[in-house]
């Protein structure tokens, strides 16, 4: 299988007016040619086959979106070299456009006071979709998610998990061979989630369509990718499989304790004596993430028995979630 | 390239601009005030001039000349200024720039439903209703051919100056001083406040050679030209096309540039 999206050694660079404070200050940034120089990318590199759902992940502000709107041909990389199902997107994005579908959570491509039905037949004839793929699309929109009573409601009436829905199934109208989404499920209930990751599971399997995921919900990714990608601060910091990602961070387990007295000051005081491990306090329990290849949790436990009474324990084994975040705070090593 | 997928965009303007009913009666009503204002000004005007004709047009025609240009204005005023800065400002433009269609014609094809449907609802009772008060001031013959050349025309030279200033939000960052500063150029200078017959010699002179006039001026002086010959028609026709290529030329090398700062920049 070859790579439908290929990119290589991509860097984005942004000028930056550099601002100045006050009155004053604004004033002479007027005709300021002070720029400086933010790099939101730096040197990226990576395949996709088609047919694959990769998980991208990073921190906010971390070159994400930046990125995709590479991939999508709104943006010009700096340089490096993009090709997207053959085409290199911002020289071809009209063409590009038909290959791909997009749906950015905060905003919709859907005509607002418009019924969703029509939107999908005007976006039919911009695509120039063909009566029969249409139809189709629609039976099996049909067959996946219960879409009637939503195609003769003004989309301006939906509620946000409707219209995310809807702009899900916009994006996938045309059959393209890419889609993009950036955080789709953001602000949404924990059943409409599900019902997005079923769908966008199942138009995948159906339609062998790739998809591009970005998301700050980690239940996306378990639910979806089998792949990931992290970046954080424009540069790649891991790719691979979802699997691969918990042997590579080493085996981490959370051991989870409930002590007497104030919990974020025992909390402080455990972080002080086991300084290899993350110490953390919620309302009930006191939360250590032990890596095993360096400490026993139960040479941690009873070290902690020693100094503290603990009246409960709980030990749970390490989630995606917390493997992202210790890679957002810590890089890899 | 078929002309179904512009089309499609004219279907959905018009559905969309019949979803509001109201806005459509508070339009006419801002209309009618308007002429009430233009009817006792230009009264006023002719009263102190103490003749029955200045600059060469009577009372009647100067307001057969407003009411129509107002009517017009109604039809193809489009805001597409605040569209493009809107979009800009709101990073919405990334999504219009992911259709399979360039952005410019996506915008102009996105209004064009509602030309289609201010063109029944204002210009068209507002013009039957002036043939009927007038009694036939409003020649009916082949000038109404023309006109309808001239609109659409005039209607793209409009759409391209639109265009441009939008872009220039971009690099401004502010949409409204700039808006209303075109309002203020384009309404004065194409003639739609003010018939260009009651200009200064001059600036009639340097109004003539601009793009403003061939919006108003030019279609509303062959509808109201009732023995139009080619002489009168075919100059005013050749400027309006003049500008038409030039108008849409310019609006496209705006948006090559405006482009280039948007995928360099991200806008």
């Amino acid at each position: 299988m070859s790579a439908i999206i290929e990119i290589k050694n991509v860097t984005k660079e942004f000028k930056v007016l550099n601002r100045r404070e006050g009155l004053k200050g604004s004033l002479m940034d007027l005709f300021s040619r002070d720029y400086k120089t933010v790099r939101a990318v730096d040197n990226i590199s990576m395949n996709v086959e088609q047919g694959e759902i990769v998980g991208y992940l990073g921190p906010n502000g971390a070159g994400k979106s930046t990125t995709i709107k590479m991939m999508t041909g709104v943006l010009k990389p700096t340089s490096g070299e993009i090709l997207v199902s053959g085409n290199v997107p911002y020289q071809n994005r009209t063409q590009n456009a038909q290959q791909i579908g997009v749906v950015f959570g905060q905003r919709t491509q859907l005509w607002w006071a418009l019924p969703l039905i029509e939107s999908f037949r005007i976006l039919k004839d911009i695509y120039c979709i063909s009566d029969a793929d249409y139809d189709g699309m629609l039976e099996l929109y049909q067959s996946l998610v219960d879409i009637e009573p939503l195609l003769h409601k003004p989309v301006r009436q939906m509620s946000l998990g409707q219209r995310t829905l809807s702009d899900i199934l916009a994006a996938f109208l045309h059959n393209p061979k890419i889609v993009f989404l950036d955080e789709p499920t953001i602000g949404l209930d924990v059943s409409m989630k599900a019902k997005i990751r079923t769908l966008i599971h199942a138009l995948n399997q159906q339609k062998k369509t790739t998809v591009i995921l970005t998301t700050h919900d980690m239940g996306d990714v378990d639910a979806l990718c089998r792949r990931i990608v992290i970046i954080d601060k424009g540069k790649m910091l891991y790719d691979n499989d979802t699997e691969h990602l918990k042997r590579f961070f080493g085996a981490y387990r959370t051991l989870k304790i409930r002590v007497g007295g104030n919990l974020k000051e025992q909390a402080a005081e455990i972080e002080k004596r086991l300084p290899d491990c993350a110490v953390s306090a919620d309302d009930e329990w006191i939360s250590v993430l032990v890596n095993e290849e360096k400490r026993k949790v139960m040479d941690v436990l009873t070290q902690l028995q020693k100094d503290f009474r603990i009246r409960d324990m709980q030990l749970e084994e390490i989630a995606t979630e917390d493997v992202i975040k210790k890679i957002y705070e810590e890089g890899v090593e | 390239m078929s002309l179904r997928k512009y089309l499609t965009l004219t279907r959905a303007g018009i559905i969309e601009a019949l979803q509001f009913r109201l806005s459509a009666v508070v339009m006419v009503i801002g209309n009618l005030l308007y002429l009430i204002v233009v009817y006792f000004l230009w009264k006023a005007i002719y009263a102190s001039a103490g003749t029955d004709i200045v600059n060469g047009m009577t009372f009647a025609d100067t307001l057969i000349y407003l009411v129509l240009a107002t009517a017009l204005y109604g039809f193809m005023e489009m805001y597409a200024v605040w569209e493009i800065g809107r979009a800009i400002q709101s990073g919405k433009i990334v999504l219009d720039l992911l259709k399979p269609i360039e952005y410019r014609s996506y915008l102009f094809w996105s209004y064009s439903g509602s030309f289609v449907v201010n063109f029944f609802s204002t210009f068209l009772p507002t013009f039957i209703a002036v043939c009927l008060v007038t009694h036939g001031a409003v020649p009916l013959g082949f000038n109404l051919i023309y006109f309808a050349l001239s609109v659409v025309m005039a209607v793209i030279i409009n759409y391209s100056i639109d265009f441009i200033v939008g872009t220039i939000c971009l690099f401004t960052e502010s949409i409204w001083g700039i808006n209303i500063m075109k309002q203020v150029v384009v309404l004065l200078l194409s003639g739609a406040t003010i018939p260009l017959a009651f200009f200064p010699d001059t600036l009639r002179g340097i109004v003539y050679y601009l793009p403003f006039q061939s919006i108003y001026n030019a279609p509303l002086t062959l509808l109201l030209n009732g023995s139009p010959t080619v002489q009168s028609v075919l100059p005013v026709l050749s400027m309006q096309l003049f500008w038409c290529i030039v108008m849409t030329l310019l609006s496209k090398l705006f948006w090559k540039a405006s482009l280039r700062q948007i995928t360099v920049n991200g806008g």
